[in-house]
């Protein structure tokens, strides 16, 4: 490959110790969206690793991955606003499986699901 | 233009790693509007704008046919986990697209695989592809949208 590349198994600062490097590719998310969930059709604010995203009903996005995750144990989390409302975002898990994230937004007060922007979420695991 | 590295034998993620930092995101006005339950609303599917960069560039992202290959493994009865994983990262990448071939990799990839082999067969098409602003402006009703059955080209398809 034509990139740069540094192999290293630890970082270490001068005086507040090491790190293995496996902390970080492990601790880092694997995918990411900043999407517009008020638009008349939602629409990604930015991203990364996600070929599209569904929009399946009021509130409820499923951002697609490009590169997928090892196995459907992954974490994600998600959160998301809308101004002058009381809003809560929650990562809704029925069915997942290895290719894809599940966001679903709903009012915090009346537990109905609502449409927000911006609604991001980012996913946490092992890719394949 | 920066050119694209051979990245056969890259792992995937790298690749879009480096497509973000290299390339400008790319936004489709194409929307694919598809109904995969007879009880469930239309659902829409929008392309993520750093995949259709790498889509139009070329070089990056694997064939759609992997994605169908790890589809069938993850369907087995007792899957816990991806072994084929290295489909994705040493498969040779697809050429350039063009943004419509782009849309119909996407479909393949992102919809459900009886929705777009079977896109005609009932007694109105259950996939369409539109431009944005063939679809309602406005939310209102959301979960009420459906492809409308009067289609013709240049009209709202979903209502």
């Amino acid at each position: 490959m034509a990139l740069g590349k540094i192999k290293a198994d630890t970082l270490e600062h001068s005086t507040a110790g090491s790190l293995d490097t496996q902390y970080v590719v492990n601790g880092s998310a694997k995918a990411w969206a900043n999407m517009d969930g008020d638009a008349s059709t939602p629409v990604f604010r930015d991203s990364l690793n996600c070929s599209s995203l569904t929009d399946t009903s009021t509130g409820t996005i499923n951002p697609q991955f490009v590169s997928t995750m090892a196995n459907s144990d992954f974490v994600s989390v998600g959160c998301a606003h809308a101004s002058g409302v009381a809003w809560c975002a929650s990562v809704y898990v029925g069915g997942k499986t290895t290719n894809q994230m599940h966001f679903q937004t709903r009012d915090a007060d009346s537990a109905s699901a609502v449409d927000a922007d911006p609604a991001d979420i980012a996913s946490f695991g092992d890719l394949a | 233009m920066t050119v694209t590295p051979q990245f056969q034998g890259t792992h995937l993620f790298d690749r879009l790693c480096w497509a973000k930092e290299n390339l400008d995101g790319v936004q489709s006005d194409y929307r694919v509007v598809y109904e995969d339950k007879i009880d469930e609303c239309a659902k829409i599917l929008v392309p993520d704008p750093n995949w259709m960069a790498c889509a139009l560039r070329g070089g990056i992202l694997p064939p759609v046919q992997v994605y169908w290959e790890l589809a069938k493994d993850e369907a087995e009865e007792g899957f816990t986990k991806h072994t084929r994983g290295y489909l994705l990262h040493n498969t040779e990448p697809v050429e350039a697209m063009t943004e419509e071939q782009a849309i119909e990799y996407l479909i393949m990839k992102d919809c459900p695989q009886h929705v777009w082999r079977e896109w005609d067969s009932g007694n109105k098409p259950k996939m369409v592809i539109c431009r944005k602003e063939q679809l309602p402006a406005t939310r209102e009703w959301r979960n009420a949208w459906k492809i409308t059955e009067e289609l013709a080209t240049d009209e709202t398809v979903a209502a």
